[in-house]
């Protein structure tokens, strides 16, 4: 009967079915788009980084080979020594760096609460809700309304004043330490709930048996925390990491609403990514500004390669795998015991 | 591996086909007989013509205006028209400009270039009741691209009160008569401040009031150059933040306008008639305002600020609307007198102008408490001379400001907030040479 309906069919036998196909034919389009949208623009950067190419007012001046003169002028000091590029690098680095050491302390704590089977924190969801929320607000709405808030005429100059704390209303986007604490907070706000989640995921894969027994072994928090949970959480931990660097290194909604572009003051608070975006503004040169980007590559690549070393290698491959096995271990004696 | 490679070949192809379809086909159109489009776009940086248009001036039937407006801050208006224009030659009838509006410290970027056209192709003739200098400043070599529908001489407003308090008088001829040089200004903001008043709220208030004297343009032979007024307005602004004579906020910010409120403490401010529009709503807040409490006067030196011109883009299919647009706001005296009226302009028609200037009448009672604000623009108005514009004033004048506003505050030193500029001159306009 099969055999009937098979040959009714068009007569063709299949010996075996390949399902491998479908498996590339479902990640072509992926690799398409990348290939469109990602990777060729990239090589054009690296070539257009190449070229003197800029706009004078409605004139276009170039493109003309000049090898690696933009790159050479991005490295030149100005008058006072100062590298700009270096300096921006800087600023983005300590912008990134005095958000994400809270960032990362507070996530870790509040992941390390959530999913402790002994606190048993009730209304859970509402928590994971709220301190996600600020994510879900744009960043350029969040800046304006930091920008508000902190203005000579915002709120908090007057209930510091009327508070008699201040006389005169304090200029917040007068002074580096102030500019630079509200980038990081506002970074920190955003970001810290979603670290939390992402951590919270990662706690929950780790083997529950192994927190009980190590209890009952009468290992307290500091001991569970620091030998079971971190060394088992270390590859979730490293990518939450490397793609907050890598987020980091690209920072520019935040600082770039709440200065208005101009990353006052004495562009302390100046990113690369504004660097560029200056760049292509009015003159639309795409020579310097594909010189910053490739920079900026570079940087992303050197230092996501260093993370990567320095913090997973220990734990990954035979490290991780004796760190577990001694997790283990440790179960097994608290279970026999 | 053969369905694979057709496949992703098939893909490729479809992306080529929809990158092709979503490009315009080339134009043909470029020599169209005078049959008028039915779409009308115009790019401008704020709702303010927008308003006039639409109150004063009557679409013809059937066509669709388009206002496509952006920010003129951080040149971005410039940026987004930039684009438009070069674009305007493939782009469909109905997408093409048709109209943009240009501001003075960029029109003649667009005056110059070919993305205008004259006006007279399409028969338009300026009128001899028009500003002279607006003209000049809409053409090129003579040919004129455009029109403006005000004319923007700016003066001194003061607040009466304050006026009286450290003056003595508030009235507009001894007003100025103490205060008709800087040295006199100068003198006059120490005795403000001895009353605990500030003399200006922006540390950039009177940067127009100088800039506009200069003598010489921002770029000569291709190199950035400080005109002698604008040295000179930096070491005023020096003086004036040391001696606390004025705030340090820029002149389009909160703290500068929260002074025009009735508990402010600011005697100055300096601009056109736009500026009773455009900057001092809270001078008129039905509660926290003070409406009447102004009034104005020439000050230390005559200048004006900005304008507003509209410019006839190159490829337009609607030069009959263009024509009557240009029309209806400079010799239609209905209109120009509306604006008057309504909406506190200054019109680009001296036959208007005089009419009010010369009607004991009228009088701005929206604020200026009846001052008759036409004749005191209408003296100063003569003295405007289109001269040493640049086609980078924009973002010079506001990247000086925004440079120097750090060193005025105290957060940088003065050569630091310079060499900033020259860093943001590199940026903005690479062909500058900077010291």
């Amino acid at each position: 009967m099969a055999k009937q309906i098979r040959s009714e069919l068009g007569g063709r036998r299949h010996r075996s079915v390949s399902y491998a196909k479908w498996g590339y034919i479902f990640i072509t389009p992926f690799f398409l788009v990348y290939l469109v949208f990602t990777l060729v623009p990239q090589l054009l950067t690296v070539y257009n980084s190449f070229f003197e190419n800029y706009m004078d007012g409605l004139k276009q001046i170039g493109p003309t080979f000049v090898g690696f003169k933009n790159y050479i002028t991005l490295f030149t000091p100005d008058k006072t020594g100062t590298i700009d590029i270096l300096k921006y690098a800087g600023n983005t680095f300590i912008l990134w760096i005095l958000g994400a050491i809270p960032q990362f302390l507070i996530a870790l704590l509040l992941a390390v609460f959530f999913t402790s089977y002994r606190l048993n924190i009730r209304g859970q969801g509402f928590f994971k809700t709220v301190i996600y929320m600020p994510n879900l607000i744009m960043a350029s709405a969040f800046s304006m309304l930091f920008y508000t808030l902190f203005s000579n005429i915002g709120p908090v100059n007057q209930v510091l004043q009327s508070m008699g704390i201040l006389d005169q209303p304090l200029d917040f986007f007068a002074s580096k330490i102030t500019v630079r604490s509200l980038v990081a907070l506002m970074n920190f706000l955003m970001w810290f709930g979603n670290t939390t989640i992402v951590l919270m995921a990662g706690i929950m894969g780790i083997d529950q048996s192994l927190f009980e027994s190590a209890t009952i072994d009468g290992a307290n928090a500091w001991k569970v925390f620091f030998r079971i949970t971190m060394p088992l959480l270390m590859p979730i931990f490293v990518y939450c990491f490397i793609t907050a660097m890598i987020g980091g290194i690209q920072m520019f909604d935040v600082p770039q609403v709440l200065t208005n572009g101009k990353g006052m003051p004495d562009r302390t608070s100046f990113t690369m990514v504004m660097y560029l975006n200056n760049f292509l503004q009015t003159s639309k040169d795409y020579g310097r500004s594909g010189a910053v980007s490739v920079i900026i590559f570079v940087i992303t690549a050197v230092l996501g390669g260093i993370v990567y070393k320095t913090l997973a290698a220990q734990y990954q491959d035979p490290d991780a795998k004796k760190a577990e096995r001694k997790a283990r271990r440790l179960a097994k004696k608290g279970g026999n015991a | 591996m053969k369905k694979l490679i057709a496949l992703v070949l098939a893909a490729v192809m479809m992306l080529g086909a929809v990158a092709c379809a979503a490009k315009p086909a080339a134009s043909n159109e470029a020599e169209k007989p005078a049959e008028q489009g039915k779409v009308f776009n115009i790019y401008a940086w704020n709702e303010e013509f927008k308003g006039f248009f639409e109150k004063y001036y009557k679409v013809p039937e059937g066509v669709t205006v388009n206002w496509i407006i952006n920010p003129s801050d951080n040149g971005v208006y410039q940026q987004k028209l930039d684009e438009a224009l070069k674009n305007q030659a493939s782009a469909a009838a109905d997408d093409k400009i048709d109209m943009f509006l240009a501001e003075a410290d960029y029109i003649g970027k667009y005056v110059e270039s070919d993305y205008t056209m004259d006006v007279a192709s399409f028969g338009f003739q300026n009128a001899p009741t028009q500003y002279e200098y607006t003209i000049k400043a809409a053409s090129d070599n003579g040919v004129c691209k455009g029109v403006s529908f005000q004319c923007c001489p700016s003066a001194l407003i003061y607040r009466k009160s304050i006026a009286k308090d450290v003056l003595g008088t508030d009235v507009p001829e001894e007003v100025q008569a103490k205060l008709d040089s800087w040295e006199k200004f100068e003198a006059v903001a120490a005795e403000a401040k001895a009353k605990g008043y500030y003399m200006t709220a922006s540390f950039a208030e009177t940067f127009r009031v100088f800039s506009n004297n200069c003598t010489s343009p921002w770029v000569v032979d291709g190199k950035l150059h400080f005109d002698d007024q604008i040295n000179a307005w930096i070491d005023q602004t020096e003086k004036f933040v040391q001696n606390g004579y004025t705030l340090t906020d820029g002149v389009w910010g909160e703290e500068k306008a929260a002074q025009m409120f009735a508990d402010g403490k600011t005697m100055c401010f300096f601009g056109p008639a736009w500026y009773f529009n455009f900057c001092m709503g809270n001078a008129i807040d039905p509660e926290k305002g003070c409406a009447g409490d102004w009034n104005i006067t020439m000050g230390p030196q005559a200048h004006f600020w900005g304008g507003t011109w509209l410019l006839a883009a190159t490829g337009s299919d609607n030069t009959e609307m263009l024509k009557d647009i240009f029309e209806t706001f400079t010799s239609n005296e209905e209109v120009c007198e509306k604006l008057v009226v309504n909406e506190a302009q200054y019109p680009n028609n001296t036959k208007v102008v005089e009419k009010f200037a010369n009607d004991p009448t009228y009088g701005n009672t929206t604020i200026l408490g009846g001052q008759n604000d036409i004749a005191e623009f209408s003296k100063l108005a003569g003295s405007i001379k289109w001269e040493n514009h640049t086609n980078y004033d924009q973002l010079l004048n506001e990247g000086l400001q925004t440079a120097l506003q750090e060193y005025f505050k105290g957060a940088v030193d003065k050569d630091t907030a310079l060499n900033n500029f020259y860093k943001y001159v590199n940026e903005t306009y690479p062909a500058i040479v900077t010291p």
